[in-house]
């Protein structure tokens, strides 16, 4: 009788490149995901650009860090030194999601509109791939792909970042100012998945919103999705007193994260070292409500909105004749 | 003989000037195509809407498919080319081979690739890196790897040298078309590939002006190089054109038996060319 054997880890990627080869439907959408990381070579160049740079960072600072004399016993807490590793972990992925908020604007912006301007769509229609399914994995790309792909290549920086100072610091013999702390990691990096899942689903409206602007203007998209909504806001203020827009725009700017109870999490994570005050992002972690977000109506309601974005970007490709 | 498109009463405004106007015609199987006009004609709106990219009035079946609704569909038994310029330049050669392979379930990335070995285009080149007529060639290997029933070119060799020119058609004829295989091709140098057409269909301010294959044009016109003292009888057999050449009139009748207009000068079949400026020029 044979027994079951556990499918050997080197054994699955083939698989799943065997199962994506033998379905049409999705080697095709895979073929298309591809190809927007061809043409749009800043999806990948900017987030391995910022990791290079802050490798690069790691080896001209060092963890041993300038400690005031007077408070250095309290800095040298492990404690302390673990909320301080869970800190850096955070900080260092800031420059990660601020250049892949960048990038995915201009990337969105033009994904539909340079196929037009250069009558490239004219190929890209002469094959047999409905537009629907190009406009969505153009969206997969910009909802899915970038922003998890951002996540590990973040994770990866961290990781490569703490192990450069964490020998720098050996090599030196200087007291480490952060302490490798695998639950301060797990729920920092939990923490920071949890808050991706839920930007992707609450900002999702604006990725519907370029996505058709880029299938549908005739020119100059970023002008129209900056210059005119600034107009119309100022426009709403001056004729009618209001700001129905602004306030919209505002909500969906950081609405849902009160939700989460973060402010009073973060101030209930306040550790107190010598004059300062630290946030410990794992008690954060520990504290924040997460159910409350993925109940808010209005996060569904902009997945939704997103999604009628995507078929009347697929709408606008299909029957728009401009070329 | 099979239909492959089907075009009965087309109408296509643009704005308030019309592009198609009341157009029908039959394509058949195994047939090469010439949809020839010239600029504005309404040649490319034609194609459009045999392709599905535009809205048009009228019914219009292409293999059997009405191209609005079942476009997707369509276009896994249709190829065509638009223009030399509409390959992405960002484009690697490599990657225009993995991307149509991906995609395309007929597509014969071994054809392709054979073909490509015998020009002299590099796999790790960019689109943009490419003269016009290496890009030519990286459409056509890319077009005639798949296996469509359909292919329609729209002026693929605008731009390109002669010898560029040449070649596309030969590649086109040797390596791909067979009797299951249609060609629909709109070009402004009628005279260069005149005798690789079955069939040609005029069009002119959207309307078609001449429906016909080739081997019953000789049927159905006559041109006479007529002696200056036969002007008079000839014009009394009514010519459709005429026109003046080295003092001599050249007429192109309609209709007209060989017996009656030989004694009137040189007789021939005028060429494709010939007629297309005849019937141009008639329809002004």
């Amino acid at each position: 009788m044979s027994t079951p054997t556990a499918i050997p880890t080197t054994a699955r990627a083939p698989a799943l490149k065997t199962w994506i080869a033998t379905n049409p439907h999705l080697r095709a959408f895979h073929t298309l995901v591809r190809r927007e990381f061809w043409e749009h070579r800043s999806l990948w160049v900017a987030p391995l650009s910022v990791m290079g740079l802050l490798l690069i960072g790691a080896l001209w600072t060092h963890g041993a860090m300038q400690i005031d004399p007077t408070d250095s016993g309290e800095w040298l807490d492990p404690q302390i030194k673990s909320i301080l590793f869970a800190l850096a972990q955070w900080g260092l992925t800031i420059p990660h999601y601020l250049v892949m908020i960048l990038v995915l604007n201009f990337y969105l912006l033009d994904c539909l509109y340079a196929e037009r301007k250069d009558r490239s769509i004219l190929f890209w229609k002469s094959l047999p791939v409905g537009d629907g399914l190009t406009v969505a994995a153009k969206m997969f790309v910009g909802l899915v792909v970038v922003p998890f792909g951002t996540y590990v290549i973040a994770l990866v920086t961290d990781l490569l970042f703490t192990a450069i100072w964490d020998l720098r610091a050996v090599l030196s013999h200087a007291p480490e100012l952060v302490l490798w702390d695998t639950v301060a990691f797990l729920k920092t990096q939990a923490l920071m998945f949890l808050g991706l899942v839920i930007s992707i689903l609450w900002y999702a409206p604006f990725v519907g919103i370029l996505v058709v602007a880029s299938a549908g203007l005739r020119r100059n998209p970023l002008m129209w999705v900056t210059v005119v909504p600034l107009l119309i806001i100022i426009f709403e203020r001056v004729t009618f007193g209001t700001h129905h827009l602004s306030s919209l725009l505002a909500y969906r700017g950081d609405g849902i994260w009160g939700d989460l109870h973060l402010e009073p999490a973060v101030i209930g994570s306040l550790t107190g070292v010598g004059r300062a005050a630290i946030a410990s992002i794992p008690s954060i972690y520990d504290r924040v409500h997460v159910g409350p977000a993925f109940t808010n109506i209005d996060l569904w309601l902009g997945v939704l909105f997103t999604a009628a974005c995507g078929f009347a970007a697929a709408r606008l490709r299909r029957y728009r004749d401009d070329t | 003989m099979t239909a492959v498109i089907e075009a009965r009463g087309l109408r296509k405004l643009y704005h308030t000037s019309p592009a198609l106007e009341d157009v029908s015609f039959t394509v058949g199987s195994g047939r090469i195509v010439g949809l020839i006009g010239p600029n504005g004609a309404g040649k490319t709106t034609a194609l459009k809407a045999i392709l599905g990219l535009t809205h048009f009035q009228g019914e219009l079946r292409v293999l059997g498919l009405d191209p609005r609704s079942r476009r997707d569909e369509l276009m896994r038994d249709v190829s065509f080319i638009a223009d030399v310029a509409v390959l992405p330049r960002w484009l690697r050669v490599s990657q225009a081979l993995d991307l149509v392979e991906g995609v395309h379930t007929r597509f014969n990335r071994a054809r392709a690739t054979e073909f490509l070995r015998r020009t002299d285009i590099r796999m790790r080149s960019r689109v943009r890196e490419l003269s016009k007529g290496m890009v030519t060639q990286l459409h056509l290997a890319l077009t005639l790897a798949i296996d469509a029933r359909l292919l329609v070119l729209d002026e693929p060799t605008l731009g390109l040298d002669l010898l560029y020119r040449r070649q596309f058609y030969d590649t086109l004829l040797n390596d791909y078309f067979d009797k299951e295989r249609t060609i629909l091709v709109t070009t402004h140098q009628v005279e260069e590939i005149e005798n690789l057409f079955t069939d040609v269909l005029f069009i002119k301010h959207g309307r078609v002006v001449l429906d016909s294959s080739v081997e019953s044009l000789a049927d159905r016109y006559l041109q006479v190089t007529v002696t200056p003292d036969n002007v008079t009888r000839a014009q009394a057999f009514l010519p459709f054109y005429e026109r003046e050449v080295f003092g001599r009139v050249v007429m192109i009748f309609e209709g007209r038996t060989a017996a009656e207009l030989a004694p009137l000068g040189e007789l021939r079949t005028p060429s494709i060319a010939d007629l297309f400026v005849a019937k141009m020029e008639k329809a002004a």
